[in-house]
């Protein structure tokens, strides 16, 4: 532990409207956040000093998340229910801290430790069924590799360690959605509504609105079992 | 009123076009209110360029504190979305209501710059709501402009029912209590525009009617009955009375001036000839040192923002600044905030501010010498001299500064190549001195930037009758120019050429100008201050169209006593003023500034029945 340093890990949604902020746009308002809280937070020593904190993997722009995590360091110790309540006062609905949690400095950081993400996708509109979508997801999975186009460039993608486990499907309010499970890493990761497009299109059939959420992040241990972070 | 929400059918666009955070509003600090009398704020650009307006926030505070009256806020969709609104057929909407702009009572459009005026048709059109004034039926949400441009707001004047000349803090609410008494009697729009007529600082622009002679020159700007023969600007006598923003909007989304802003005075009487915001914002008049600091320590709090900025035309100038920075670095060192000052003075003082703020990062330092001789800095009343800026070069450099920004200009009234020439021996000197004060280990990367725009000549400044250089001389004085100045070490940068031409017209024409603005809107032109989006030959086309001569209005030089299109309204600062100041700009004659030392006579004060105030007694 740092010397007179708190890690404090923060658990926050990003819902709603919020879904359509980017990566750096959600970062920025957590900074903000924190700074409204009043929590004593550190700032790093370079040239440029700024607040010692620290995200989980990106979230893209449309993309929501119900379970997101940011590790803040604080200079001074505040009960971790209290700066819950102090941070959640000043954010702006749809952006919420929902937990926090203060972990040993030893704790791997969260990037290196998150590998596995939980995500649902509803596909908007109805016109595919469900008995449908579940064939043409389960069929692409049996196929074993996805290539994706990218800048000019082709991806392959091996499914069976970027999609650890079949994609479930059901019916929810009349939207179709898959819930898949995506593994993080240096192979790169597979963007959830991506994989289930390609299995569509593989199928001639094309759905017009896709809402994904990430419902969790995960640490997937040396028996392979996964657990939250905190 | 009845409200519609159109998120519903707003969210499925959002995926297919840039930068979302622009329309989804749900910022900290939006204040979203029921209320049966809704005011829109338009800025008439995209929300990265309007969200730090100033005018904006202030004026989103001031009305949403009145009882029963609520204000939204209004961006300019980049084309992308506007064109999937307009075949989706969503009208333009404000952000905390996601409903149209045209189910406002009251829309307020703010007239930053003159190459936004394209981008208020395309708002109107966008919003359903008829462009002309004159042709808005008696449901239509009235229109009502201000900001920089009002000083002559001629060439939009058909768009709008009424245009406030001045400063809004107080005029805002009185222009809506006037709707609203006029709404609960009933009255027609024409007898609510009469009303409006009678606040202090409104222009009705119907009510004006312009008269000219046969050979289309301007003779006369008669007012109709009931409104005043001149419209004088509204004026707050003491900042410390209206409060600056306290807990402003947060963007998420990246936007330009993205920090806490606290003006901490307002007007500036340097004097410069050119400078219209000199001319109109008169007389100064600072916040106090104590009402800076609680509200900058305040807003931050609030808001959150890691910069604050204390702005002003002049922020150097403000009597009591080095105790503000004195005591607001006190409470700021450790916390990662820093303190910005966005206009420094070509002095020592200045290098001695920017190194109270600067907290080990030097990110850069910026001057405006604006002419390259002294002869051309007396012409401009640019109080200036050579040896000054030598010096404040030396002590940045010295104090570990390793950037400077110069600006310049072309085209200022009296140039010869000679001054042009005077841009590059001068930015040769400032190189050298910043050479010699650098150790040379670390000369290899000393940059000075150089920025060089076109001079236009603006309403209500003592240049207001000089001819605008052709856009053939400017290319000619460019080259000029860039073969005078060093090459290595430097950075140049111009204003578009093609860009100030059209400001040019826009700046000192007149009604005519309206049509031209429709004319190149149907054309395809919004979003003409973007450089990549404006094309000239869409303006060149549309004042042929309206039979408009550009040169007539830019190009000439005008005659002291012709009647100026903007002849029936005023900042205060008189004619008389205008004039003498031309007359010793021409004899190369220095006016000093009133906030240090006796007045010079631009009777504002008098005019307008208010005084300069000095927070600290005096200045130095």
């Amino acid at each position: 532990m740092t010397p007179g340093e708190f890690r404090l890990r923060v658990t926050w949604v990003k819902a709603g409207r919020l879904r359509w902020l980017s990566h750096l746009e959600v970062l920025h308002a957590l900074e903000r956040v924190i700074r409204r809280s009043k929590l004593e937070y550190a700032v790093t020593h370079g040239f440029s000093p700024h607040m010692k904190i620290a995200f989980g993997p990106a979230l893209p722009v449309g993309t929501a998340g119900q379970t997101e995590y940011a590790d803040v360091w604080l200079t001074r110790y505040t009960g971790a229910d209290e700066a819950l309540e102090a941070l959640r006062k000043a954010a702006p609905a749809d952006l919420e801290p929902i937990g926090a949690q203060y972990v040993g400095d030893r704790v791997p950081s969260l990037t290196a430790a998150l590998t596995i993400a939980l995500y649902r996708v509803e596909l908007v509109g109805g016109e595919l069924g469900e008995d449908h979508v579940r064939r043409v997801v389960l069929e692409l999975m049996r196929r074993g590799e996805l290539h994706i186009e990218q800048k000019g460039k082709t991806k392959a993608f091996d499914l069976a360690v970027c999609i650890p486990k079949d994609p479930s499907v059901s019916v929810e309010e009349g939207s179709v959605v898959v819930e898949l499970p995506v593994r993080m890493g240096p192979h790169g990761s597979l963007r959830p509504e991506v994989f289930i497009r390609a299995a569509l299109a593989a199928s001639g059939a094309e759905v017009s609105a896709i809402r994904t959420t990430r419902t969790d992040l995960l640490i997937e241990s040396e028996d392979g079992s996964w657990q939250r972070p905190v | 009123m009845t409200t519609s929400n159109l998120w519903d059918r707003l969210e499925p666009l959002l995926a297919s076009v840039e930068r979302p955070a622009r329309y989804i509003d749900h910022e900290f600090g939006a204040q979203h209110k029921a209320a049966d009398y809704r005011v829109a704020l338009i800025y008439p650009d995209t929300y990265e360029i309007g969200q730090a307006n100033q005018a904006i926030a202030i004026l989103y505070d001031c009305l949403n504190a009145i009882d029963g009256v609520a204000a939204e806020r209004c961006y300019l969709p980049w084309l992308d979305l506007a064109d999937k609104m307009r075949e989706h057929e969503i009208p333009l909407f404000t952000l905390e209501s996601t409903s149209p702009v045209a189910e406002c009572e009251l829309v307020g459009i703010t007239l930053p710059y003159e190459l936004t005026y394209s981008n208020i048709v395309e708002a109107l059109d966008l919003a359903g709501i008829a462009p002309r004034a004159a042709d808005r039926g008696e449901g239509a949400p009235l229109v009502i402009g201000g900001g920089p441009c009002a000083f002559n707001p001629e060439p939009v004047a058909d768009f709008f029912d009424a245009i406030l000349i001045g400063e809004g803090e107080e005029a805002a609410g009185e222009m809506v209590a006037v709707h609203r008494a006029c709404i609960a009697e009933g009255a027609s729009r024409a007898e609510t525009l009469r009303r409006l007529a009678q606040v202090g600082g409104v222009y009705v622009p119907s009510l004006y009617t312009p008269v000219r002679a046969e050979d289309g020159s301007l003779v006369a700007i008669e007012a109709a009955e009931g409104a005043p023969a001149r419209v004088e600007k509204r004026i707050v006598a003491d900042l410390d009375s209206v409060a600056t923003p306290a807990c402003p909007v947060v963007p998420f989304m990246d936007v330009i001036h993205d920090r806490q802003n606290v003006e901490i005075l307002r007007g500036c009487t340097r004097g410069c000839r050119f400078c219209q915001a000199g001319m109109v914002y008169r007389p100064v008049r600072e916040r106090s040192a104590d009402t800076i600091v609680k509200a900058t320590l305040a807003g931050l709090a609030c808001t959150g923002y890691d910069e604050v900025s204390l702005t002003s035309l002049s922020s150097a100038d403000h009597s009591q600044i080095e105790d503000v920075l004195r005591r607001l670095m006190r409470r700021l060192t450790g916390t990662g905030v820093s303190v910005s000052l966005p206009s420094l003075r070509v002095d020592a003082f200045s290098v001695d501010l920017a190194r109270l703020i600067s907290s080990g990062k030097k990110s850069g330092l910026t001057f405006a010498p604006e002419a390259g001789t002294q002869r051309l800095r007396d012409v401009i009343n640019k109080n200036v001299v050579e040896e000054d800026l030598i010096n404040t070069v030396r002590a940045a450099f010295e104090a570990g500064w390793r950037r400077v920004k110069l600006y310049f200009m072309i085209g200022l009234p009296t140039e010869t190549d000679e001054d042009i020439q005077g841009i590059g021996q001068l930015v040769y000197k400032v190189l050298t001195t910043a050479r010699e004060a650098t150790p040379p280990s670390q000369r290899g990367g000393l940059k000075i930037g150089v920025s060089v725009s076109t001079f236009v000549p603006k309403a209500e400044t003592p240049f207001q009758w000089e001819p605008m250089l052709t856009l053939e001389e400017v290319r000619r004085r460019q080259g000029v120019l860039r073969e005078s100045m060093p090459h290595k070490g430097v950075d140049l940068s111009w204003h578009e050429s093609e860009v100030s031409i059209l400001e040019g017209v826009m700046a000192r024409g007149g009604r005519e100008i309206s049509a031209v603005i429709e004319a190149a809107w149907r054309r395809g032109a919004r979003f003409d201050a973007w450089t990549e989006q404006y094309r000239l030959n869409r303006w060149v086309e549309a004042l042929e169209e309206c039979g408009v001569d550009p040169v007539a209005i830019a190009n000439r030089t005008r005659d002291v006593d012709e009647v100026l299109p903007w002849e029936h309204l005023t900042s205060g600062v008189s004619a008389r003023y205008l004039v003498r100041e031309r007359e010793r700009a021409y004899s190369a004659t220095t006016t000093p500034d009133c906030s240090f030392g006796g007045c010079t006579g631009c009777d504002v004060c008098g005019d307008l029945g208010v005084d300069v105030l000095i927070a600290g007694g005096e200045r130095r």
